[in-house]
């Protein structure tokens, strides 16, 4: 699903310095597989997580995902693939505020192909997600459990096989953070591959894999040979 | 992007920034409907000028005789029958209509009734003999030739001396008002070969006519009375004055782009060209074009400041949609989208604007043509509406709208556009 090879990722500085965040780094990711990426702040986690999601494809080496090799892509068929090949999901959700829960799911039909089921199937995932009552309320009648629900429906909505996540529990208490960590779980179990980059013991508890990024560079930390494929109850 | 997508985003983020767009939409409108607003007031002005005050039309050349007798020296610049011949078989030439005038003084004595009320009065009349094919269309009673002798000869007045006796002569006096349809049928009389001037001694006895006005025309001589050619022919003939050459002539090209070639043709011919009608009527129309020109000016100053004004708003406001562009990108959105996003969002409160202004510089102008004839006093050549608004100026200050929004929209449109998404959806 993922494969990317020495990748090398720097940042201009404010005094013009080149910062290296990813250093010839290299990661593999088989179809279907459940990956959490550890790592100090700062090490570059988010940075690795919009290079292998086609936002950002200023970077040396080679990613290729889901079959689509993202270097020298045209801005139009990197958005495509966003729109069809990833799903994000962020630690602040990142809602559109003035629109409901439904809508934002909506939200990346409108840069896709005109569908007549676009509202049934966005319904659908509000449903799968367990939102299917709190549809037309807006991002601020929600607890952030709920939020981060819509934002995962949304980040579905184009039938990605890869989700691509940002602390997705940073922002909800213990509780809530559960619950969104076993929806990962679920939709893992269906097939998605899920990387995330997390804090949370819980959601690398939950990872067949747990990758840490240490001086630009992916180090393995633990593998599980499909034990606890399905996660533990 | 599809359409219906981009009307949808559209529609939604005009719903949350509703008083940016309100202050934006109003500026583009300040600009275009005063814009619309002048020119309209320009063109209607204009037209007044050109088609009241002076009547002129494009393909209407008038000869005159060589003023300086140089050219009738040499043998040319006289308006004579062969003269007329050959201005009638030059290139581009329709229609030559001659004019003489009636070479001897005339006066008119008159007392009697007159529309309702009693009327004395004596002055000097000169009086212009016209081709009843120059005046075709004018003539409302009988037919414009010449009656014969002892019959009363068609007279037609002038459209302008009808104006100025309404607006300022008959208030003054006390008179009725005339249109042209209610002096039809009036006579009265006119003696010919007579002066009240004494130095104008004429010489012979005078005749006394009675005429009848047979309708107005724009083409009729301003002070005086105009009557069939034959008819100032004879009266010269009788008189014992020149009955042979002409005053003037009239002519009447197949298209106005031949007149210049004509004009050049006439002048060839040691002739003279009376352009003294077109020139003031030029004069004029420039003055109104110019000023309208100064104000339309200002309005599109307006207008670039309503430009300006929206390239603020919309910057501000792509600022803090930031992190939004950054989600639309995460979803799939590319780069020329967010752009066109932003573009239509202008698009939409440039045209409403502009659609807007251009209704209400309508609406005002409506306005003050009812105020003008409501309040304002009677006064010549006053029109029942200052404007003319052709489409093309409706249609232009809705497309300038746009135009200006789109404008502003363009840097902050680039903006949007180059929004780096990993930067703003990170952390
Ligand atoms: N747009 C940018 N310009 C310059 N430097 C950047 C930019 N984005 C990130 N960096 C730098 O790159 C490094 C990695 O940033 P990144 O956001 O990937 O870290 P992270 O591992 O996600 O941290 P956190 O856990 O705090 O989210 C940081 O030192 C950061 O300062
Ligand atoms: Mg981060």
């Amino acid at each position: 699903m993922i494969h990317a090879r020495d990748v090398t990722k720097e940042y201009l500085d404010g005094d013009g310095t080149r910062v290296r965040v990813l250093d010839s780094m290299s990661l593999d990711v088989e179809a279907g597989d459940f990956v959490a990426v550890v790592g100090p702040s700062g090490s570059g986690k988010s940075t690795l997580l919009h290079l292998l999601g086609g936002l950002d494809v200023d970077y040396r080496g080679e990613v290729k995902v889901g079959g689509v090799t993202l270097g020298g892509l045209k801005d139009k068929d990197l958005a495509r693939f966003r729109n069809t090949h990833v799903g994000f999901v962020f630690q602040s959700f990142h809602l559109i505020p003035n629109l409901s829960a439904l809508e934002n799911v909506l939200l990346p039909s409108y840069f896709g192909p005109r569908t007549a089921d676009a509202v049934k199937r966005a319904e659908a995932l509000l449903e799968r997600v367990g939102l299917g009552a709190k549809k037309d309320r807006a991002p601020v009648r929600l607890s952030g459990g709920e939020r981060q629900r819509v934002a995962i429906a949304r980040a579905l909505y184009g039938g990605p096989r890869l989700l691509l996540c940002d602390e997705p529990t940073g922002n909800l208490d213990a509780n809530t953070g559960d619950g969104v960590i076993q929806l990962f779980r679920e939709l893992h179990r269906e097939g998605l591959t899920v990387l995330a980059v997390t804090h949370e013991e819980r959601m690398s508890v939950a990872a067949r894999r747990v990758l840490r990024l240490k001086e630009g560079k992916l180090v393995e930390e633990r593998a599980t040979e499909r034990s606890v494929l399905g996660g533990a109850p | 992007m599809r359409l219906d997508a981009l009307s949808r985003l559209v529609r939604l983020s005009l719903a949350r920034e509703r008083r940016g767009a309100f202050f934006s939409a109003f500026g583009v409108a300040m600009g275009v409907g005063t814009l619309v607003f002048f020119i309209g007031l320009g063109l209607g002005v204009g037209q007044v000028i050109r088609e009241k005050i002076f009547p002129n039309d494009a393909r209407m050349v008038d000869v005159v005789p060589a003023a300086v007798s140089l050219g009738s020296l040499l043998g040319g610049g006289k308006l004579d029958a062969e003269a007329v011949e050959r201005l009638r078989s030059l290139p581009g030439v329709e229609a030559a209509h001659r004019k003489m005038n009636v070479r001897v003084p005339a006066v008119t004595r008159y007392d009697g009734a007159f529309f309702g009320t009693k009327l004395r009065m004596g002055m000097e009349v000169l009086a212009m003999g016209v081709e009843p094919s120059l005046v075709k269309g004018d003539t409302q009673m009988g037919e414009f030739k010449d009656p014969g002798e002892g019959q009363p000869i068609p007279v037609l007045v002038s459209t302008r001396l009808l104006e100025l006796y309404n607006k300022t002569f008959a208030p003054a006096r006390k008179l009725p008002q005339l249109s042209a349809n209610m002096i039809v049928g009036f006579g009265f009389p006119v003696e010919f070969n007579r002066s009240y001037v004494s130095a104008n001694s004429a010489t012979g006895p005078s005749r006394s006519v009675q005429t009848q006005v047979v309708g107005a025309s724009d083409r009729a001589m301003f002070a005086g009375i105009t009557i069939p050619l034959e008819t100032a022919m004879r009266i010269n003939r009788e008189a014992g004055v020149d009955a042979d050459t002409f005053t003037g002539v009239t002519l009447v090209a197949t298209d106005p782009s031949k007149v210049p070639a004509l004009v050049d043709a006439v002048k060839a011919m040691g002739l003279e060209i009376d352009d003294q009608e077109r020139r003031m009527a030029e004069n004029t129309g420039a003055a109104v074009a110019l000023t309208t020109s100064a104000l339309a000016l200002l309005s599109i100053l307006i207008c670039i400041l309503a430009a300006v004004n929206i390239a603020h708003a919309l910057s501000a406001s792509v600022r803090a949609r930031a992190k939004e562009i950054g989600v639309m990108q995460a979803v799939g959105a590319s780069r020329s989208d967010i752009r066109a996003i932003v573009l239509a969002e202008s698009a939409v409160v440039g045209l409403a604007g502009g659609a807007i202004g251009t209704g209400v510089a309508l609406l005002a102008s409506l306005g003050v043509n009812r105020f003008a004839a409501g309040y304002l006093p009677n006064f010549p050549f006053k029109p029942d509406s200052f404007f003319s608004f052709p489409w093309p100026v409706v249609l232009g200050g809705v497309v300038l709208g746009l135009l200006a929004a789109l404008a502003g929209a363009y840097f902050p449109s680039r903006r949007a556009a180059a929004t780096d998404p990993a930067r703003t959806l990170a952390g």
